[in-house]
């Protein structure tokens, strides 16, 4: 499982056109350059997180061969030096609130906090401990969640950062997700903070109404409140006060990278050669949220920058690494887990999207007028959020926009509200695309199980 | 020995499929609905028939559910999606449409199934996560008005207040005689048991509301006439058990016939299918807004996250239930993927450790296969609560 | 009428049924047999085998209790007990010291909390889908192509741990078969399973609490690997097992006979 022997190293061949790319900006305004960046990845990062550069196939998470990318680089790093940067942050005075992934994060960044979903949090909680390799960090990993399920209950998925900021220590000052569809286990996970020893941190619950919600002004002007109570909430923490302006230019920002990450979308998907592989492309993608390095500023550098760079390999018609001729284009809908992508492409498939996060990412935020208002009615536009039907005509748009071969819907053991509506969203999406799906169902770890029924799948399609 | 009228409302409900399809033609509507928040004043004021589905127990309903839904939900909506799926039960064959509240995030979801798959016309009721909140007690007003707005749609008539006066005067009294009913069910007389209450208690949902207080009426007479008022006492080598946590729909007897089979004894219970409903219910206001409110500031539905220990009502509600009850132990019946109280299930062992109230959790699902394994997890615990006396 | 006064307890177990007898309120013979299917026959047949071993005859029983899975079919039996409570005062008998038990049977897992006499104050048992039973370690055996004793003097030659899932049984084995496919060692894979339960029976004394001295009962108790797996994970010391740790169960019940006999007379 773990090839700790033959960590990655970035080719020295590559330095120096590297080195000569773009800084990458940050939210407060300083800087760094892509030669520090090259150093920290090359002397640094390897030596406090060598399971990070561990190069088996069987790490999903692996870093991309493709090095020819300068965002990749810089995504790693801006990963990598997660602990650095929070850390620093709250030096500054600067909250940290827990969010839920595939939600928003405009109010949290106007309220002068910065908003990280689990997956970021779980990066910052693993980089306390430093020098381990794959193994001993997925031990460490999987005995970390186990006091979690202590807690909470083995059924748990989402347990609100919990195992991290009750049974650790991590420095998260509140937890304030919204209360979606998406997950159901988000908000009993934080209301099990309540029963925590860690009195300290903010309990809130940004609650989002069911049903139309859209559509029914009442419930607009309901979200609406919840905006403007979590904005105060955190200003709370702050110190300062967060006026209608200062959410309409963080609006405004965050529907730039929106709006950068759709037309990267575009051009990715335009291309007959997949111009990135699916790991890379996954994580370009979701640049667009604005949330997975906790600095929207620094998440935008990079947004334009490979913008650049995906443009000229879809003009050139230049692969992705590792991946191989015409491969079985799949995209992936449901909860928040997804195949192997290395392994998908070893078999002769690419994922080419995926629905969860590109449902806030694609949905933009009206600029003129209130903030509070405009956030909510788009915010409650969520595709991912409405109605059965609805839901799936959007998906077909982004499945027919991505030029599909097949579907696949992948929800994580212990989800209810993804897999509750696995099998009507997979009918009606065959019912409008003729195309073929499958339903698996994913246990937190890519297990054999999991990697033959993805791998049968791509063959079917071939 | 049972009383008497036990018989007669166990006849009713064997007749009640008849009358509904007799009402039916002769042009009523009936409304199928589920869920904690639903305002079944409105639907009872508007001349509809409300009946409350959802059955359990039944692991072949489970596994048809489960091609609709998924094997990942709480084997209540599975068991309903089944229902709907074989359309073999009378009452689901005899509903006209449907009404499902948002209280519950998996109900909701039901509700999206029984409309995709079986094209069912429901009006959806959203509820508050925030209830306590004035912003959401605004929206939850408005929800149920615009609730009412759809149902007078589906009647063909305008809510008419003088009706709604009346039957929420009827549900009120039918909530007094509830609640009276089970401080009987605790006593040492014994003269009927939580089961019978329980059971009672179901058989609302299903009959006429009005022929349904007139028949609680005549349990509190016998039981007036026999015991006089009632005082719960400890009896000698007593197991009083309080039961908390999932849904315990009519169908599932699992559990209950265990306990009583290991010679616990249930007396009483916090189940948002069981008493929580009928307690703290303050109509001020006899207009769809006055009940959403009455609703919303009830003791809350363990589905509805709430942040703050010490004030949440429901875990105050859950302890003084128990006091008031005698209970010497609370067994927590989760449902597997039942988030909402099996993630709140340490929380509430440890909640009345602090009062010396052991708790055992027993986590299951329809299937009989864990028969044995739960028989032993509640027989030790009434051999510990035993042996403690 | 025999003027001896002895007192059965009767275990029947998934895996083993254990028998033993005490006269005087010491133990006279014990039996331990394989479980088949009869699980009536299978009591008898232990009561005569402890009772050989005894040299006792059947009529010098004043009092049978028996516990177990089988219990409910045990005729023979004046009173039957839970397995849990048996196992409280069974640990409390070998060990009056004892105020926590780690029981790890065919079927299920136990955390058990006592007083000062063998009374359960408090107890957790494992969720369906839960790994930790006698039952899993032989699935894991079976993999491995060796005995069940074997695992844990194996486990000990580890030279890392390697994560196994630990929500059940099935994908637990089918993560070991591609372990074992990738060219791991099956060392590091046992005791990465030896870890996985470790994590879920400490889930079970998070609800419970723990306390010392902790004993360790069951079949499972035999595998010294997991007693180090759990030592580490819960942070203490299991006390040394005087008597064969599977026989707790059927040192309670007997007790318990002992006690409702001379509470009747």
């Amino acid at each position: 499982m773990s090839n700790s022997d033959n960590l990655f190293k970035y080719p020295e061949a590559i330095r120096d056109d590297f080195i000569r790319t773009e800084d990458i900006v940050f939210r407060d305004g300083s800087r760094v350059t892509a030669g520090e960046v090259w150093q920290y990845l090359t002397e640094v990062g390897p030596v406090k997180y060598p399971n990070i550069y561990d190069t088996s196939n069987y790490y999903g998470g692996k870093i991309s061969g493709d090095v020819k990318l300068p965002f990749s680089l810089k995504h790693n790093y801006l990963l990598l030096t997660m602990d650095d940067r929070m850390t620093k942050a709250k030096a500054n005075g600067v909250p940290v609130v827990f969010v839920q992934g595939g939600q928003s994060v405009d109010p949290y960044y106007a309220a002068g906090g910065i908003a990280l979903r689990p997956a970021s949090t779980g990066i910052w909680a693993r980089q306390k401990e430093e020098g381990l390799d794959l193994n001993q960090e997925q031990v460490r990993s999987a005995d970390v969640k186990e006091k979690a399920y202590r807690a909470i209950s083995f059924e748990a998925c989402n347990t609100a950062g919990y195992e991290h900021i009750q049974e650790g220590s991590l420095p998260v000052d509140m937890i304030a997700p919204f209360s979606c569809l998406r997950c159901s286990d988000v908000s009993y996970g934080l209301e099990a903070h309540r029963h925590g020893k860690r009195k300290d941190v903010k309990l809130f619950l940004v609650d989002y109404p069911m049903d139309h919600q859209k559509d029914k002004e009442w419930a607009v002007r309901y979200f609406a409140e919840n905006i403007r109570r979590l904005i105060q909430e955190i200003n709370e923490l702050t110190g300062k006060e967060t006026s209608a302006e200062d959410l309409r230019k963080e609006i405004k920002l965050h529907n730039e990278g929106r709006k950068l990450a759709v037309e990267i979308a575009d051009l990715w998907w335009s291309a007959e050669v997949p111009p990135t592989n699916g790991k890379d492309r996954r994580d370009l993608f979701q640049l667009g949220g604005m949330e997975v390095h906790g600095d929207p500023e620094a998440t935008l550098s990079l947004l334009k920058e490979a913008k650049i760079y995906i443009e000229e390999r879809v003009k050139n018609g230049i692969g992705g690494y590792g991946v191989q001729g015409n491969p079985a284009r799949i995209f992936v809908c449901g909860s928040c887990v997804f195949p192997n992508e290395y392994r998908t492409e070893e078999a002769g498939g690419i994922i080419v999207g995926n629905d969860n996060h590109w449902s806030d990412i694609t949905t933009m935020v009206e600029e003129e007028g209130d903030p509070f208002y405009n956030l909510s009615k788009a915010i409650l536009s969520y595709p991912y959020e409405q109605a059965i039907k609805e839901r799936a005509k959007w998906t077909v748009e982004q499945i027919k926009k991505s030029r599909a071969d097949g579907v696949l819907f992948l929800y994580c053991w212990g989800c209810n509200t993804q897999s509750a509506v696995a099998r009507a969203l997979v009918d009606e999406i065959k019912l409008q695309t003729g195309l073929p799906t499958l339903i698996i169902e994913h246990e937190g770890r890519g297990s054999e199980q999991l990697q033959n029924r993805v791998n049968a799948f791509v063959e079917m399609l071939g | 020995m049972a009383l008497k009228i036990i018989d007669t409302i166990k006849k009713r409900l064997e007749e009640r499929p008849n009358e509904l399809i007799k009402a039916r033609k002769e042009g009523q509507k009936v409304v199928g609905w589920q869920g904690y928040n639903i305002p079944e004043e409105i639907i009872y004021a508007l001349g509809l028939i409300p009946i409350r589905l959802g059955v359990g127990g039944d692991d072949r309903l489970v596994e048809i559910g489960a091609r609709y839904i998924s094997t990942k939900n709480c084997v209540f909506c599975r068991e309903t999606v089944g229902l709907f799926a074989e359309n073999k039960d009378p009452y689901i064959q005899n509903t006209d449409f449907l009404a499902f509240d948002a209280t519950c995030l998996q109900t909701y979801r039901t509700a999206e199934i029984l409309q995709y798959y079986f094209k069912k016309e429901i009006v959806i009721l959203g509820v508050p996560r925030n209830f306590y909140w004035p912003e959401a007690k605004t929206y939850f007003t408005k929800e149920v008005e615009y609730f009412t707005q759809r149902l007078e749609e589906h009647a063909g008539v305008k809510l008419d207040s003088n009706k709604l006066a009346e039957t929420i005067e009827l549900y009120n009294l039918t909530r007094k005689a509830i609640i009276k009913i089970y401080d009987y069910q605790a006593t040492k007389e014994r003269l009927i048991s939580w089961e019978e209450t329980y059971d009672i208690l179901q058989a609302g949902y299903f009959l006429d509301r009005k022929e349904y207080l007139g028949l609680l009426e005549e349990v509190l007479e016998e039981l007036e006439e026999k015991q006089g008022r009632p005082v719960i006492e400890v009896d000698e080598d007593e197991a009083r058990i309080f039961i908390s946590g999932s849904v315990i729909p009519p169908g599932d007897k699992k559990l209950i016939d265990i306990i009583k089979e290991v010679g616990g004894r249930v007396v009483g219970d916090d189940l948002w299918s069981g008493l929580i409903p009928y307690l703290n219910v303050e109509i001020e206001d006899y207009t769809p807004a006055g009940i959403a409110l009455a609703y919303i500031n009830r003791t809350p539905h363990g589905a509805l996250p709430y942040l703050d220990l010490e004030t949440d009502r429901r875990i105050i509600r859950m302890k003084e239930l128990i006091k008031s009850f005698k209970a010497q132990g609370v067994i927590y019946h989760t449902l597997r993927y039942c988030d909402p109280y099996t993630f709140k299930a340490k929380e509430t062992k440890d909640v009345l450790q602090q009062d010396g109230i052991p708790l055992l959790e027993i986590h299951t699902e329809y299937a009989v296969s864990d028969f044995e394994a739960i028989r032993t997890r509640v027989e030790a615990f009434v051999e510990m609560i035993k042996n403690k006396q | 009428m025999s003027k001896i006064e002895a007192f059965a307890g009767v275990d029947v177990g998934s895996l083993g049924t254990k028998v033993v007898i005490l006269v005087a309120g010491e133990i006279a013979g014990f039996s331990i047999i394989p479980t088949g299917i009869n699980t009536e026959e299978n009591g008898l047949n232990g009561l005569s085998g402890a009772l050989e071993n005894a040299g006792l005859d059947r009529e010098d029983l004043k009092f049978i209790v028996a516990t177990g899975y089988g219990r409910i079919s045990a005729p023979y039996a004046n009173k039957t007990v839970t397995e849990i409570t048996c196992h409280a005062r069974g640990a409390h008998y070998l060990h009056p010291q004892t105020r926590s038990i780690i029981d790890m049977g065919g079927q299920d897992c136990k955390a058990i909390r006592l007083d000062e006499n063998g009374n359960v104050t408090d107890f957790a048992m494992n969720d369906k889908c839960a790994a930790g039973t006698g039952r899993f370690l032989e699935v894991m055996a079976n993999v491995f192509k060796v005995s069940l004793s074997e695992l844990g003097p194996l486990s000990l030659t580890a030279t890392t741990i390697l994560p196994v899932s630990s929500t059940c049984t099935v994908f637990a084995e089918s993560e070991t078969v591609s372990l074992l496919a990738r060219g791991e060692k099956p060392e590091n894979i046992i005791v990465g399973i030896h870890h996985a339960i470790a994590n879920r029976v400490g889930g079970m004394f998070s609800r419970v609490g723990i306390e010392s001295d902790v004993f360790f009962s069951g079949g499972v108790a035999k595998n010294i690997g997991m007693r180090r797996a759990l030592e580490e994970n819960l942070k203490i010391k299991i006390a040394e097992p005087e008597k064969d740790p599977q026989l707790v169960g059927a040192i309670g019940a007997a007790v318990i006979a002992q006690n409702s006999w001379k509470r009747g007379n």
